[in-house]
């Protein structure tokens, strides 16, 4: 079979898939979101954030104000189907805090919290073929863990401390140099 | 309307341009130094060298929600903002203020501003060879050329020494070399593929591209200081815009009037003299209508608006559109595609790296077709552009599983080596493709929406799965891993060359223009942007746009000072 045929039979599973969903779900999924419920999660996103990119000998993603870099991204530039995979992802990690540990994610050690997002890390590949991942996620957004590391790493990079301490940034190069040496301890250049 | 003799000696000039991007720059500037008095129309408004450049010196974190466009941007925008980001948005059009029809998907991106999109273009810089003057005279599609190489070439030659380019001398019959400032440099890896097709096939070589970007000071600007933030407009002069160049050399002489928010609507004929007369214009500031007069008139708002334009200027002598007894007029509509292509990773180099953002790539030039080849399927040819680098953040965070400290580790340390390359590829001149106007639906002046139908054709799919094939075939030789070859499908437009529409030939019956751009039935109308191309070639075009224009300005002057306009 080539590619493209390839890809289509598998769209073609995705759609029978969506067919069968129920009419709450796909309202659900598509209705617009409150703002005001994510933005009540800024602590509980930095903290998320920061277990992605946790503080080293650089900065964390906490430091570099990933946080406020999620909630704009997702409420001025994310399609409301996305906001709303996230949102629900948000209350499944809440739930599911509650459900293991009986307190809310702020509230769980160190310890607790990694496990927590393994957890949801975990859930995010459902399907075993990348062509169906990139299907699924068209349809129904990314899935959460995916979405919120994908956030934290943009907010984290193109952050100024990110940036500049995280990885090497140069303002005004001047130069071109095409093939040097690689120093000890070299970071990546933050910019192309 | 009513104009009184005053004011109609008020609004002559010797020369009027439309159009003030890459083409119409170069067209007043020419025409200023030859001491003629030049009205510049731009519909836009007006883009100041540096002054209006408000994103050019800004860090990632100056954009709060990264280089996202918003929701909104994408729903009133939903062309041009697949182009554009929050750093160069200011130089786009916004699709709901500036409507077209899509009779088939097509993408019509647009700077509606002085410079057009000479500030946000790629800087690509390449002259066109015999191979394709003569290639649809050998192979019968589409007209000939009413030009070859030898016509053009000081003219290249020319305007490669006003506007500077870098790039390497290859001897190449089919890409002829230029007036070349210090290459820019190719890096570990680019070398390494490049030293590997020389050694695997002696038609092809791989070279750095050639760009408008200076490697050196060059008439006071520049030079380039390797930020790879050019579509911002660069506060160092760094590459060529028409703002940063040839509209400053226009101004030096004294004789441009440069009049911005000015949309041409209509070229008016005048039946006595058999010649335009001049043009009618909307004030987009006041609404007002105006007139302006002139001895010759350059056309350049840039392939499908110039298409538009004449379509839109009816007379009793020109029922179906200025200058168009060919009825060729907006029809064949050429793009380049740039859809196919491939990716790939390599193992070596781990040790080394590169320091600054060289604001190019490299070039692989044509190698198919160089003569006719019957084991090909298709016409014509292409070209390979692409880039090397080592993966970084943006790549590499797919690829890496997990979170905490060895995904910050990994996530902040490069990559292995990449190159990523896609083909530039030759579309051929279709009658019915196609740029018409809707006078059923108008825009906010109420001037007809323009119609665009357009599609690649089997010989383009042909070349497409060539080009996945070779490029994959380059990079298996050169020792790379997954390997991945694309087509990604791109609908016409999305490589910005629009070109063809009021085409050159040597005969008025099939050709809009003669072989001096000159209008083959109004002697003093010349059009110089994409329009007029015969046949699309495979090469960036602009340079071609540049040459053809200082050409025709040099005609234009001779003509008129022998009284024959
Ligand atoms: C992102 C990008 C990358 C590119 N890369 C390259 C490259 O590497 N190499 C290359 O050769 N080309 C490249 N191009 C294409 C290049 O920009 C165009 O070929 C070139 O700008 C065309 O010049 P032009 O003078 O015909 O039109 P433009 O530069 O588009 O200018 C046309 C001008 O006319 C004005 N206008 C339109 N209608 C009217 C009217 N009715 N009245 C008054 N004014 C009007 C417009 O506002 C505009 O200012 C690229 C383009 C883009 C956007
Ligand atoms: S890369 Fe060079 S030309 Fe481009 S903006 Fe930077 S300094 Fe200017």
């Amino acid at each position: 079979m080539n590619r493209r045929l390839y890809i289509k039979s598998v769209f073609g599973l995705a759609v029978a898939g969506t067919a069968s969903f129920s009419i709450f779900k796909w309202v659900s999924i598509n209705r617009a979101i409150v703002p005001a419920d994510l933005v009540h999660k800024r602590d509980l996103l930095a903290e998320l954030a920061e277990l992605i990119i946790p503080q080293t000998d650089t900065p964390g993603a906490k430091a570099a104000m990933v946080q406020d870099y999620i909630i704009t991204v997702m409420l001025n530039c994310t399609p409301a189907k996305e906001q709303n995979k996230f949102i629900d992802g948000i209350a499944e990690l809440e739930d599911y805090t509650a459900a293991q540990y009986g307190k809310a994610f702020l509230k769980c050690s160190p310890s607790e919290r990694k496990a927590v997002l393994k957890h949801m890390a975990k859930n995010s590949s459902g399907y075993s073929y990348k062509i169906l991942n990139k299907i699924n996620n068209k349809l129904f957004g990314k899935p959460f863990f995916l979405k919120l590391r994908e956030l934290t790493v943009d907010g984290y990079c193109q952050s100024q401390l990110g940036a500049t301490q995280g990885l090497a940034y140069d303002y005004i190069p001047h130069t071109f140099e095409a093939c040097i040496p690689l120093l000890k301890n070299q970071k990546s250049w933050a910019t192309k | 309307m009513y104009i009184s003799d005053k004011n109609k000696q008020l609004n002559t000039y010797d020369a009027i341009v439309i159009g003030s991007g890459i083409s119409g720059g170069w067209a007043a500037m020419e025409l200023c130094k030859k001491g003629m008095k030049t009205l510049l129309l731009e519909r836009g408004r007006d883009v100041k060298h540096i002054v209006d450049y408000p994103t050019a010196t800004l860090n990632p974190w100056d954009f709060k929600a990264g280089l996202n466009n918003t929701m909104k941007d994408r729903e009133i925008d939903p062309v041009q903002s697949t182009a554009y980001s929050p750093a160069d948005k200011h130089f786009y059009v916004s699709d709901a203020e500036h409507p077209y029809i899509q009779e088939k998907p097509f993408n019509w991106y647009r700077g509606y501003q002085v410079g057009g999109r000479s500030l946000t273009w790629g800087r690509q810089c390449y002259r066109l060879s015999d191979l394709d003057f003569e290639a649809n005279h050998q192979d019968g599609f589409g007209v000939d050329w009413p030009i070859r190489y030898k016509d053009l070439e000081q003219w290249y030659s020319y305007a490669e020494s006003f506007i500077g380019v870098s790039g390497n001398r290859e001897n190449l019959k089919q890409l002829p070399d230029g007036e070349f400032l210090t290459p820019m440099e190719l890096n570990c890896i680019e070398k390494h593929l490049g030293d590997s097709i020389r050694k695997h096939d002696e038609h092809r070589l791989l070279t750095i591209a050639r760009v408008a970007n200076l490697t050196r000071g060059w008439d006071h600007r520049g030079p380039c200081q390797n930020r790879n933030l050019c579509n911002r407009g660069c506060p160092f002069g760094g590459y060529f815009s028409s703002n940063s160049s040839t509209i400053p050399a226009a101004m030096a002489t004294g004789n441009l009037t440069l009049r911005p928010f000015s949309i041409v609507t209509e070229i008016l004929f005048d039946e006595q003299q058999q010649k335009a007369k001049g043009v009618r214009v909307i004030d987009t500031l006041s609404n007002e209508v105006y007139e302006f007069y002139a001895k010759i008139v350059f056309v350049n708002a840039s392939t499908i608006a110039t298409a538009g334009l004449l379509l839109n200027s009816v007379s009793s002598r020109f029922p179906d559109g200025f200058g168009n007894g060919s009825g060729q007029l907006g029809h064949n509509l050429m793009d380049h595609h740039s859809s196919a292509g491939a990716y790939g990773v390599h193992e070596g180099y781990t040790e080394q790296y590169y320091k600054g953002r060289r604001p190019c790539g490299f070039l692989i030039p044509r190698y198919r077709n160089l003569q006719h080849d019957k084991s090909l399927d298709f016409k014509r040819g292409y070209n390979i552009q692409g880039h090397g680098e080592r993966q970084e953040w943006m790549d590499k965070a797919q690829s890496i599983d997990g979170f905490g400290e060895d995904f910050k580790a990994q996530l902040t340390t490069p990559g292995p080596w990449t190159i990523w390359m896609a083909g530039w590829g030759e579309c051929l001149p279709y009658f019915d493709n196609k740029v018409s106007l809707d006078n059923s639906r108008k825009d906010k002046w109420g001037q007809p929406l323009l119609k665009i139908d357009f599609s690649f054709r089997e010989n383009e799919h042909k070349m497409m799965t060539d080009i996945q094939h070779t490029c994959g075939e380059m990079f298996e030789k050169a020792g790379f891993k997954n390997i991945d070859t694309f087509n990604y499908n791109k609908p016409g437009g999305s490589t910005i060359h629009e070109m063809g529409t009021a085409r050159m030939g040597h005969d008025p019956k099939t050709s809009v223009l003669n072989k001096f751009n000159q209008m083959h039935e109004a002697k003093n109308v010349f059009i110089t942007d994409g329009s007029c191309m015969t046949s699309s070639a495979c090469q960036n075009p602009s340079l071609t746009y540049m040459a053809l224009t200082a050409r025709a300005s040099q005609f234009a002057y001779e003509q008129l000072k022998k009284g024959d306009l």
